[in-house]
């Protein structure tokens, strides 16, 4: 069977997912044995626009990203969006409280930066709000062992199961002590899962990186609330950490 | 039952237990603190251990149920290489309180029934559990209203701290034994003993939280009159459905299974996890239909299980009172305690009996509850667009040994399993044949396999029709869809040159969608052909360029055209197979034909993936499609809220 050609791409991102990639150590002379990877800027010069599975880490920002997405959508079989900035928006969906002007403005001050495409920008998308993506790995940053499972699955022939419940389940299972108990507001009740609540296990409490599977009743969130004396401002913000415009309940 | 009672001071527990940490053979392990919790973990040192704890995050139930667990190695280079490996570490749990081993005793009446899991066995029998009684009452917990405070079975030594000295209650041999060889203890006056006594007649008063039902069969019967109780969706909708409550659950022992291939596509392992009701994705199958889709209706199956279904089933209420849920919800709203003595408040009595079916079945197979049996590929015939025939041969060349409507789970491993009904009928050949639609991995990957290729056989399972219960009556076949795949093999039973004299006149109706999409036409034009045989077939839509010779419209169209011709309504037996929503409106007109209920059989159709009725998937109310059917008697199920709907 000939081994799919695969290809990275970032767009506006710290490219840290990518580097989780890179990070496989010896473990990535079995990803080339089961995929061709013909670009991957972190880690080859060689590049290829003849490629299967096209990997996109980052936001698109801007019309020339909107293109140049849109372009390796046609070459590609399979699409996949890598880490947050990919998947959700993440991060870089902040800005998304200000206008691109406001934006420009506080960044450039009054510097003249018309006609530089460079600098054009709109408001934050992730890329399922531009090209079809066929698979997610979420996370900021990805989960490796996921990535290997996306990978795997997708050389199988096999649709990756990612989980459709929430960072609780993963938490539970890890026999952590839940942060709520501990006086902080974390997002795993309501956050996909497939970390292995790396962060609540670590202490820190979940900041909603793999996107929100469910947005509960204000009632229910209020209750919550109070019963752990916790501020209704302080999860708002945890909340626009990764998912920035979207509604965290009813 | 009288049971023998030492003693041991404090300063020689700790020395017995230091004794049983540096004894290599085996892995120690008991309470700890973790912050302001406890859990269960690795000892070092017996002066890591906090017996005075109240309750631990998770119970025990890890050691015998792990959170994740490998039931099988495969490599995939191979053609069918399977291996098993069990964990046969003697292990010493300390400091168990009574309800978690109450809790463990529920789970040996499920994975050591007659499909006994061997996983769970051999941990069972490998490990020795030193129970503590409760010094500190959690905040939570509600067990002295259940009587799981306190117990007299189900460990091998059980502490009771008594001030000065700990009181050692003798459970087993083994811990006797243990205790003989490791520690210095004295027998137990009758003073201590009253002590024991009064320890555990003083400890119900110290729980803040009582139940106000505490019998087995007035909660049963509570829980039915209020089946349709506003509580169950005013309390569903501050739900967070992140399944917390079934995670920390002693008594709860659903899981779900995956396989896992490494980056280089060689080793693969199946693995075990936890899976939990609330989650929405717990009852979703292969086509993406999900059975039990509103939170409402996954909260109230949580109580349901635990009050009525597997009441009825095993005969205990299958919670322990340990307060675990109430503790990890963050909305607070699975507390049991609250739920129940909220219904109590409404009142009501029911019929407890109203979601479970009595109903006995043999395995063929015993003790094959995991891994499957090595079968060859041995034809594949493409029927229409999305379905292909295939037959498959077990490879020591005995016959499957099934009856028809049984269903079998078809392995592919670094995919997984799914289950398929069979679609032969029973036979002295080694051979069977499956039908299946692509829908999900599992089938796609099918798709790419040719003859001579293995796959993974497990079953036959389920109940099957009881083709003696059919004789000397009419026959009235209703299949929508790929209904008629399992249908095929009664209607092949039946129709077999030994069988046909005991069935009287055969009538088959079926329904597909187009044209293009009806299946065994070719099995059709010869069973028409045997002698008191009538066969309808119809389609939903028709398109101009389609060659169609039978009716165009649902399957409900073919039954004004039987009524004209003879039948005689009160001995036909009415057999019903198809997409979930056809059942209400076939079994409408089988009513108006005048086919009594108790002549009418389903095969219904749900997430059916262990295949002994362990895993939890397949649960229709108190049911389990994969061991009480899939066959089932409509009058048995009709009261089944969740069958129908």
């Amino acid at each position: 069977m000939k081994k799919p050609r695969v290809a990275f791409f970032d767009f506006a991102s710290c490219e840290g997912c990518q580097l989780q990639i890179a990070d496989l150590e010896e473990e990535i002379l079995d990803l080339i044995n089961i995929v061709d990877v013909v670009s991957f800027r972190e880690v080859m010069k060689e590049h290829s626009d003849d490629y299967d599975i096209a990997i996109i880490e980052g936001s698109i920002m801007r019309p020339i990203d909107e293109g140049r997405l849109k372009e390796i959508r046609e070459n590609a079989k399979i699409l996949v969006a890598l880490g947050a900035c990919a998947t959700i928006g993440g991060i870089n969906k902040i800005r998304n409280q200000w206008t691109p002007s406001e934006v420009k403005k506080e960044v450039y001050g009054n510097y003249n930066l018309k006609g530089n495409d460079f600098f054009d920008v709109f408001q934050t998308k992730a890329v399922d709000e531009v090209v079809k993506v066929d698979y997610n790995i979420h996370g900021c940053p990805i989960n490796r062992d996921e990535f290997k499972k996306v990978i795997t699955s997708i050389a199988m022939g096999k649709n990756p199961e990612i989980p459709n419940y929430p960072v609780c389940v993963e938490c539970k299972k890890n026999e952590n002590i839940c942060l709520f108990e501990l006086g902080k507001f974390c997002l795993g009740p309501i956050t996909r899962a497939g970390c292995n609540s790396i962060c609540p296990t670590n202490g820190s409490p979940c900041d909603g990186c793999r996107g929100i599977l469910k947005k509960p009743e204000v009632e229910c969130i209020n209750d919550i609330l109070e019963r752990y004396n916790l501020d209704y401002e302080e999860m708002k913000r945890r909340c626009n950490i990764y998912n920035y415009g979207k509604e965290v309940c009813k | 039952m009288k049971q023998e009672i030492k003693t041991i001071s404090q300063n020689e527990m700790g020395i017995f237990v230091n004794k049983l940490i540096q004894n290599d053979h085996y892995e120690v392990v008991g309470v700890k603190s973790k912050g302001e919790r406890f859990v269960f973990d690795e000892l070092e040192d017996a002066n890591e251990l906090r017996l005075d704890y109240d309750v631990t995050i998770l119970p025990p139930k890890k050691y015998f149920l792990p959170q994740y667990e490998k039931l099988m190695d495969f490599d995939l280079k191979k053609n069918f290489d399977v291996k098993t490996k069990f964990d046969n570490k003697p292990r010493i749990i300390i400091g168990v309180h009574p309800y978690d081993i109450v809790a463990l005793t529920q789970t040996d009446r499920v994975y050591l029934d007659d499909q006994k899991d061997d996983f769970y066995k051999k941990r069972r029998e490998n490990t020795i559990i030193i129970g503590i009684d409760i010094q500190k009452v959690s905040e939570r917990s509600f067990s002295a209203s259940l009587g799981t405070h306190i117990t007299d079975t189900g460990f091998d030594l059980m502490l009771t701290n008594l001030g000065n000295k700990y009181a050692i209650t003798i459970g087993s041999q083994k811990g006797k034994l243990l205790l003989n060889q490791n520690a210095s203890t004295d027998e137990a006056t009758d003073d201590e003993i009253k002590k024991i006594a009064k320890i555990h007649i003083e400890l119900p008063s110290k729980y803040k939280k009582k139940l106000k039902v505490t019998d087995e069969n007035e909660l049963s019967s509570l829980l039915v009159a209020n089946y349709e109780n506003a509580l169950w969706e005013e309390r569903s909708d501050r739900c967070l459905e992140c399944s917390s409550c079934t995670m920390v659950c002693p008594t709860c022992y659903c899981y779900d299974v995956k396989d896992e291939v490494s980056l280089n596509l060689e080793d693969g392992t199946r693995l075990r996890t936890w899976d939990g009701c609330l989650l929405r994705d717990f009852t979703k199958v292969g086509s993406g239909e999900v059975f039990r889709d509103e939170i409402k209706d996954r909260y109230r199956h949580r109580f349901f299980r635990k009050g009525n279904y597997l009441t009825q089933r095993y005969g205990f209420i299958a919670c322990v009172g340990c307060g675990r849920c109430s503790t990890a919800c963050l909305p607070d709203i699975a507390d049991p305690c609250d739920v129940i003595n909220e219904l109590h408040s409404f009142g009501g009595k029911g019929n407890k009996d109203k979601f479970f079916l009595k109903q006995q079945i043999d395995f063929l197979e015993k003790g094959t509850i995991h891994v499957p049996r090595k079968a060859t590929i041995t034809r594949i015939e493409k029927l229409t667009d999305s379905e292909t025939l295939y037959e498959i041969e077990l490879d020591d060349k005995k016959p499957l040994g099934h009856k028809p409507g049984q269903f079998v789970e078809l392995s592919l491993f670094g995919i997984g399993e799914a289950p398929f009904g069979i679609s032969t009928g029973p036979s002295q050949n080694s051979k069977f044949e499956l039908v299946v639609r692509k829908v999900g991995n599992l089938t796609s990957k099918l798709a790419t396999l040719k003859v001579g290729d293995s796959v993974g056989i497990r079953g036959p399972l389920g109940n099957g029709f009881d083709v003696k219960s059919l004789e000397g009556k009419h026959l009235l076949f209703v299949s929508g869809g790929t209904g008629i795949i399992p249908m095929r093999s009664l209607i092949e039973y039946c129709l077999d040159k030994k069988n046909r004299d005991k069935f009287k006149y055969i009538k088959i109706l079926y329904g597909a969608k187009r044209p293009c999409e009806v299946l065994f036409q070719k099995e059709i034009n010869e069973w028409e052909k045997c002698l008191d045989v009538s066969c309808r077939l119809t389609v939903d839509t028709c398109s101009g360029g389609e060659c169609w010779v039978g009716s165009v419209g649902l399957i409900t169209t073919l039954f004004p055209k039987l009524k004209v011709e003879r039948i005689d309504p009160k001995n036909t037996i009415a057999i019903v197979i198809g997409p979930p929503v056809m059942y209400k409106f076939v079994i409408k007109c089988l009513q108006t034909l005048g086919v009594p209920e108790k002549n009418i059989l389903v095969s219904l159709e749900r997430r059916m993936k262990c295949g002994v009725g362990k895993c939890g998937h397949c649960q229709i109310n108190g049911i389990y499609v994969c061991r009480e059917g899939p066959v089932f008697n409509y009058a048995d199920i009709k009261g089944l809220p969740e069958a129908f709907e």
